[in-house]
């Protein structure tokens, strides 16, 4: 695939989806964006206006390459594509990169990559097919590709804080948007536009939001903990209209070297915003998001990184053009993995081992649902709020 | 030249200056044995009261219980039970010097007792601790020692008045007293794990008593039964019980915290018969230096324990409650006595030696860390030390009386004030 023309698909029409696919056009020369997919017309369409409006190189989206649906993902897959944006609430994720993997297309998909262990299994075989087919895979974790943090955290790896000691990453921020329900919309079509409050769809914002500096801690660390303690709770953001998520996480995870890092997230209006991770070490400390070593090695990153939201797509694009894909499918796997142990931990009030959750079968899914096949007459029980202590 | 010796000397100078006073005021010239007794008033005759004044009679001679107070006599009969039930011939509480009521503190302060334990909840402490003082009195208080920054400064200030007076304050942070945390920590400031650039403390448990609110309680009667639960009494969990891990860190890191970022809630615990306060924190907590304390606590059944505290250096870590790992790795295999009699002892010693122990500020200053990784949790706010230690959150009710008084809001981040 040289510098032949990549036929792209985005699958997710949100907000977030619509983004990606910009992102993706300006990444390289040669980027064509030929189909959409969603489950609401209405979501297709609006992003589809986006796209137009902007009057972007590349946009060549045909209206019989417009998929709308829960199968819509299906069909676009089978539209003629080369790379496949998946961008849908993460519960899906799994179903999705699977059958884009199947289908032998090269894939970018967000952050987080699944909701539960099952489904991060499946990213992991899913995975290591992409790998044995040779296809690209690439996910939203874009600071991987922001060179501020690569250097921050090369500087890491090269001992420029001596041994890692401790360190802390936070993702604390005011509240998010809601979907409140609609006249005629069933339960299921308003969980899934209200998605990010359900713990089947989004994972809860310590996956969906937070995995972000908990790839960043992993990345830091080598590797993903080897435990976790957590508490963590819904105290302000309460009320059906908020699901079943909760708006605080606090977790000590503990890696194999011993050393332990304290990770804060909530989602509260009014309260203390920060996001960010710091690392310490025997001879100093490091902090990522601001590009910076304290200590002997004292640095700090100058200059302007790209756009790292349009530098994941360069990085897949080249890495496919040169004939060498990259595949993170592993990474966020893990990454996600890293924040569904934190959950639990707070979920259930227990200590709680990676090789435990790596294992378990806890599935997210609501009994109710087949996702391959998802209709509207299927109702999906909310569970309640966990209470840490008391089994769900 | 017959200067009269107040009770205070009597008890400091012991038997020599006993045997002088004797011998002055001339009427006998026999000459006492021991140190003459130290008379002890219990104020609080809950458990920790009880325990307090056990482990006090326990930890040295010549220690007797004279004079018991407790806002409710039935507490205090309780205790007066379990007291004549140890069989120590230093329990001594006649019904003259048992005293009842929301004053029963200033009458017991008025016997001539020379040491009090204080050992209510700890919303009243800085009112009892500063009438204690100012009594002349040497107290041995439980922790925490306030609910709020302005019982802090009021601890404070009451505390550099026992020192000018000579009167000695030991706080109920009992690994303080304890032989494994001294040596431990006395080799991390000796440099045993080399600096330490980070530190972690955790008490979570299950679930405590609570007191049911029984037909013709008042507000105020059943809130100071059920204490747990209400800020203005015991000041939350994190920090009427999480304090002591706090303390060690505070004691290990040498210095308070500068500031507190906090999540909390009340998740599992929210029946009304719970008060209002939250059943976990968490706490990061930044120390002088950039170096940060994670912070843990939560009152949960059925979840996972673990009361630790541990302190992260660069050439090694250490669990401060006996053993160092690293290149100077060691662990405590001294004799350690009962920490809980130890504090006793050692208060009592201090006071016969008269070289009053004074560990007020160092108590204020950990129940002031405590506080604020409280209110960072409350607001949702960064607060810094500053602030917390200058402001006027004051959670005192209106009056100390038996009548209404609402139960406040369970604190919302982001909208408390």
């Amino acid at each position: 695939m040289a510098s032949e023309e990549i036929r792209v698909g985005l699958v997710g029409c949100g907000s977030r989806g619509t983004g990606a696919a910009e992102d993706c056009l300006k990444s390289a020369p040669g980027i064509r964006l030929v189909a959409l997919a969603d489950a609401f017309s209405d979501r297709l369409e609006r992003s589809r206006r986006y796209f137009s409006e902007q009057r972007l190189d590349g946009l060549d989206v045909a209206d019989e390459r417009c998929f709308v649906g829960y199968d819509a993902y299906r069909r676009l897959i089978e539209s003629g594509v080369d790379l496949v944006l998946l961008a849908t609430p993460p519960g899906f994720r799994p179903l999705h990169f699977e059958a884009a993997i199947a289908a032998g297309k090269h894939v970018f998909m967000e952050k987080p990559v699944a909701v539960d262990p099952v489904g991060v299994r499946r990213i992991l075989a899913a995975g290591e097919q992409a790998r044995e087919k040779e296809l690209g895979v690439v996910a939203g974790t874009l600071y991987r590709h922001d060179r501020k943090f690569q250097e921050t955290i090369r500087r890491v790896h090269d001992g420029a804080i001596g041994d890692i000691r401790a360190g802390r990453c936070a993702y604390n921020t005011g509240t998010l948007w809601r979907h409140d329900r609609k006249p005629g919309e069933s339960d299921l079509e308003w969980q899934v536009r209200n998605w990010y409050y359900f713990d089947w769809l989004s994972g809860d914002h310590i996956v969906e939001q937070h995995v972000h500096t908990l790839d960043v801690m992993n990345w830091a660390m080598g590797g993903p903990p080897v435990r976790a303690i957590a508490t963590g709770g819904r105290q302000v953001r309460v009320g059906p209209a908020h699901g079943n998520i909760y708006d605080h996480f606090a977790v000590d995870y503990e890696f194999a070297s011993g050393a332990h890092v304290l990770s804060l997230c909530r989602q509260i209006a009014g309260a203390h915003g920060e996001v960010g991770a710091w690392f310490v070490g025997t001879k100093g400390r490091a902090a990522p998001y601001s590009g910076r070593i304290e200590g002997e090695s004292a640095w700090s990153f100058e200059g302007k990184a790209p756009n790292a939201y349009v530098v994941e797509h360069t990085d897949l694009v080249r890495s496919l053009r040169e004939g060498k894909p990259l595949n993170e499918a592993r990474q966020i796997a893990e990454s996600t993995l890293t924040a569904i142990l934190g959950r639990e931990a707070a979920y259930t009030g227990k200590s709680v081992a990676w090789e435990e959750m790596l294992a378990s079968d806890l599935d997210l899914t609501p009994p109710s649902l087949d996702l391959e096949s998802l209709a509207d007459r299927m109702v999906p029980e909310v569970r309640p709020v966990p209470m840490p202590g008391v089994a769900r | 030249m017959a200067r009269r010796i107040t009770r205070r000397e009597f008890v400091r100078t012991g038997s020599a200056a006993a045997a002088a006073a004797t011998f002055l005021s001339g009427s006998s010239f026999s000459l006492p044995r021991r140190a003459p007794a130290l008379r002890v008033g219990l104020v609080g005759c809950g458990g920790r009261g009880k325990g307090a004044a056990e482990d006090c009679l326990r930890s040295s001679e010549g220690i007797e219980i004279v004079a018991l107070a407790d806002l409710f006599s039935d507490r205090l009969e309780d205790a007066r039970g379990f007291l004549a039930g140890l069989g120590h011939e230093g329990v001594r509480v006649e019904s003259e010097r048992c005293f009842s009521g929301f004053d029963a503190y200033e009458k017991l302060l008025a016997t001539d007792v020379d040491l009090v334990i204080l050992a209510t909840p700890p919303g009243f402490r800085p009112l009892h601790f500063e009438a204690a003082i100012a009594a002349g009195k040497n107290v041995f208080m439980e922790k925490p020692v306030a609910v709020d920054p302005p019982g802090i400064r009021r601890v404070i200030a009451a505390g550099e008045t026992a020192r000018e007076k000579g009167l000695a304050v030991v706080a109920g942070t009992q690994r303080r007293h304890q032989a494994p945390y001294v040596e431990t920590i006395r080799r991390i400031h000796e440099g045993a794990i080399g600096r330490v650039v980070s530190a972690r403390c955790t008490w979570n448990q299950g679930g405590l008593w609570k007191h049911d609110r029984r037909e013709g309680e008042s507000d105020m009667e059943w809130q100071v039964r059920n204490w747990l639960y209400f800020t203005w009494l015991s000041g939350d969990h994190i920090v009427e019980q999480h304090v002591h891990n706090i303390d060690v860190v505070i004691w290990a890191l040498g210095a308070p915290p500068v500031s507190a970022v906090a999540v909390g809630g009340r998740q599992v615990r929210t029946d009304p018969a719970y008060g209002h306060i939250y059943d976990h924190f968490a706490v990061d907590f930044e120390f002088p230096g950039g170096v940060h304390a994670t912070s843990f606590c939560r009152q949960m059944p059925g979840t996972d324990g673990l009361i630790a505290e541990r302190i992260v250096g660069t050439e090694g870590e250490s669990d401060p409650a006996g053993s160092i790992e690293g290149a100077r790795a060691w662990k405590f295999e001294g004799k350690s006595r009962n920490p809980y009699v130890q504090e006793h002892d050692d208060l009592v010693a201090s006071i016969r030696a008269g070289r009053p122990l004074n560990e007020a500020r160092q108590v204020a200053q950990s129940t002031l860390a405590a506080i604020l990784g409280r209110e960072a949790a409350y607001t949702g706010k960064r607060i810094t030390w500053d602030e917390i230690a200058t402001s006027d959150l004051d959670l005192t009710p209106r009056a100390y009386a038996f009548g209404p008084l609402e139960v406040p809001p369970v604190a919302r981040p982001g909208s408390a004030s």
